[in-house]
């Protein structure tokens, strides 16, 4: 059967620019809230084009006009199932500050993956310690940087202030920023890395592991143990687990896509993913504050018993703040929802 | 690596969306060469911006030139990042370069996308930017039946091309008042028996396009199309083809093809 192409045209053209018109109105407005009168309206506008659409689709060959009308459909359907959310809801500090609560929720929530990461970076960690321990021209191998190679001249350059010619705060703070963004960006690999299932990832936090065992056991052997403590630990405490977070995330991140279902959330899985993330970074903004500004001050301006006991307390706080951010209301939560199921 | 890309971008891929009504429809997938050409767009607008914002830097830290040096770096990260994820993520997936090439980014679903969706897949782009150039993203995409690089996979979206469609033209040579055809009904009613579907919408694209064509090319095409039905289809009497150009035979036998129902009445 031919369809009247013209004639039809004629017909519904007066509808498809309706149509055409309330979307145009929507897309621009910022809320894109229908109110029920709109809703109704889009709804039948969007019914009617779609039945256009069949018709033309099986009764006429017209590619322009079916494409407009796709275009058309596409449009209506994402308005009717779809509810952004509204800037209201968007610019809110508060919700934004609710990451600093979301953060030490989701670790704990995916804490067994964090165990894993733990867990690659020690073996990482015993088998870098065990092949300078036993081997000790393997440092040539394992440790890439020269600096890393003869800790005693870093440690005499490092007292002595060189390598810092500028030193100021001016340098300092750019140093500072480097750190950031350059730590920020290995561990975002890191989680990203997940998508490979958890491969890259594990291969990162094992080099990583390799990296801190041998540089750990290098120093130690050579007698600079509670410098290399002091100089790595103020801001390490935050590194370090921060990497590991990044691990965490990656991990989750290779578990959602091996177990991808239908019914899961995903939503929700990408949101704890982003947090994972987002609070690592935040980390390492203040990981890279203290590397530039504290651990690079040494014996005899700031002690190292200080130091020490300043990387102790920082790891004291953030163990604090992973572990019981966020607990006591998520029980008052559990408490008060189990008598409303009752009821 | 851009040869490859675009070779592969002239094949046309949609995707067919199923709607709980029961609607189909078809979203067209957008090309590597086209996201591409978008995302270097972005970078250039996002390197303009960081060192607009670099010059403002410097002056207002001129005493503290370090400070000002870490809030540029610092600046450069999260725009690089956020530049992308925020423009996706409220302004529904497009970014500057998006829209000017056309391209949105939406839901697998057919929806816009989420804000989350939006900053997952932007976050993935370390590892789609791996080894150098894109060439993991570019791989995942030509390895992809919905083009998606692995941001996109991850995230559930896909990028599709929008060029813009104007409401179908407004023709209106199947309203003429008088049609010389309708003089000889037996003939007329054959045409309309005789042609197919496919002919018929041939003619009436032929006729709709008429301004895109270059008059040469009309010409001819008018011509034989006008010939092959008049020696297949219609041979309506010489007296009156000859009176009648190739395009006038056209819009007459499109408005028999088309045209309002009174035919069959007048036969009858």
């Amino acid at each position: 059967m031919i369809l009247n192409l013209e004639r039809f045209q004629a017909q519904a053209r007066p509808r498809w620019k309706n149509l055409e018109a309330l979307l145009g109105g929507l897309e621009s407005r910022p809320d894109r809230r229908l109110n029920p009168a709109e809703a109704q309206q889009l709804q039948e506008y969007y019914a009617q084009a779609a039945a256009d659409l069949n018709r033309v689709t099986h009764g006429a060959l017209a590619p322009e006009l079916r494409q407009y009308l796709e275009r058309l459909v596409a449009r209506a359907y994402a308005e009717l199932y779809y509810a952004p959310p509204t800037r209201s809801q968007i610019w809110q500090p508060r919700r934004w500050l609710r990451i600093l609560r979301a953060f030490p929720e989701s670790f704990r929530r995916q804490f067994r993956y964090f165990a894993l990461a733990l867990l690659v970076t020690v073996l990482g960690c015993t088998l870098g310690g065990l092949a300078v321990h036993y081997d000790p021209a393997s440092v040539d191998v394992l440790l890439p940087a020269d600096y890393l190679r003869n800790p005693g001249q870093r440690v005499h350059e490092e007292e002595q202030g060189q390598g810092r010619h500028l030193n100021s705060t001016q340098t300092e703070a750019a140093f500072s920023a480097q750190l950031i963004r350059h730590n920020i960006q290995v561990a975002l690999l890191a989680a990203a890395l997940g998508v490979t299932f958890g491969i890259g990832t594990a291969l990162l936090l094992f080099e990583n592991g390799i990296l801190l065992g041998a540089v750990a056991v290098h120093y130690t052997q050579r007698g600079f143990g509670l410098f290399m403590t002091a100089w790595l630990l103020p801001h390490g405490v935050f590194e370090i687990p921060s990497i590991l977070i990044a691990g965490q995330a990656g991990f989750y991140l290779a578990r959602l896509l091996l177990h991808r279902r239908e019914d899961r959330n995903v939503r929700q899985s990408m949101r704890e993913w982003l947090v994972l993330v987002a609070g690592l970074a935040m980390m390492l903004v203040w990981a890279g504050i203290m590397e530039a500004f504290f651990s690079q001050y040494h014996a005899p301006v700031l002690p190292y018993g200080f130091k020490v006991a300043v990387a102790a307390a920082e790891l004291v706080l953030l163990t604090l703040y992973l572990l019981l951010i966020g607990r006591s209301e998520i029980g008052a939560e559990a408490r008060s929802n189990i008598p409303s199921e009752q009821r | 690596m851009t040869d490859t890309l675009s070779t592969r971008a002239s094949t046309a891929v949609e995707l067919t969306i199923a709607t709980p009504e029961g609607v189909l429809f078809r979203l067209p997938l957008a090309g590597p060469a086209s996201r591409l050409c978008a995302m270097l767009l972005d970078i250039v607008i996002v390197l303009g911006t960081v060192n607009g914002i670099g010059l403002l830097v410097y002056w207002i830290f001129a005493r503290a030139p370090g400070f000002g040096v870490m809030v540029i770096t610092l600046a450069e990260f999260a725009i690089g990042f956020a530049y992308d994820a925020l423009l996706e993520g409220f302004w529904n997936g497009q970014t500057i370069g998006k829209r000017l090439f056309h391209l949105r980014v939406i839901d697998q679903a057919g929806l816009p996308l989420r804000i989350e969706q939006a900053w997952v897949r932007n976050l993935m782009r370390v590892v789609d930017a791996l080894p150098f150039a894109y060439l993991i993203g570019g791989i995942s995409v030509l390895s992809s039946p919905l083009m998606q690089r692995f941001g996109d996979r991850v995230a559930g979206t896909l990028v599709v091309r929008q060029t813009p469609l104007a409401v179908p033209g407004e023709e209106s040579w199947t309203q003429q008042k008088y049609n010389s055809f309708m003089e000889y009904p037996t003939i007329a009613v054959h045409l309309r028996r005789a042609a197919t579907p496919e002919l018929a919408s041939l003619i009436q694209d032929a006729l709709r396009r008429r301004n895109e064509l270059a008059p040469y090319a009309r010409r001819e095409i008018y011509r034989e199309l006008a010939m092959y039905l008049q020696s297949e289809i219609s041979p309506f009497p010489d007296e009156l083809v000859e009176r009648l150009s190739d395009e006038q035979y056209l819009i007459d036998a499109s408005g028999i093809l088309f045209g309002n129902q009174r035919l069959s009445r007048v036969q009858g």
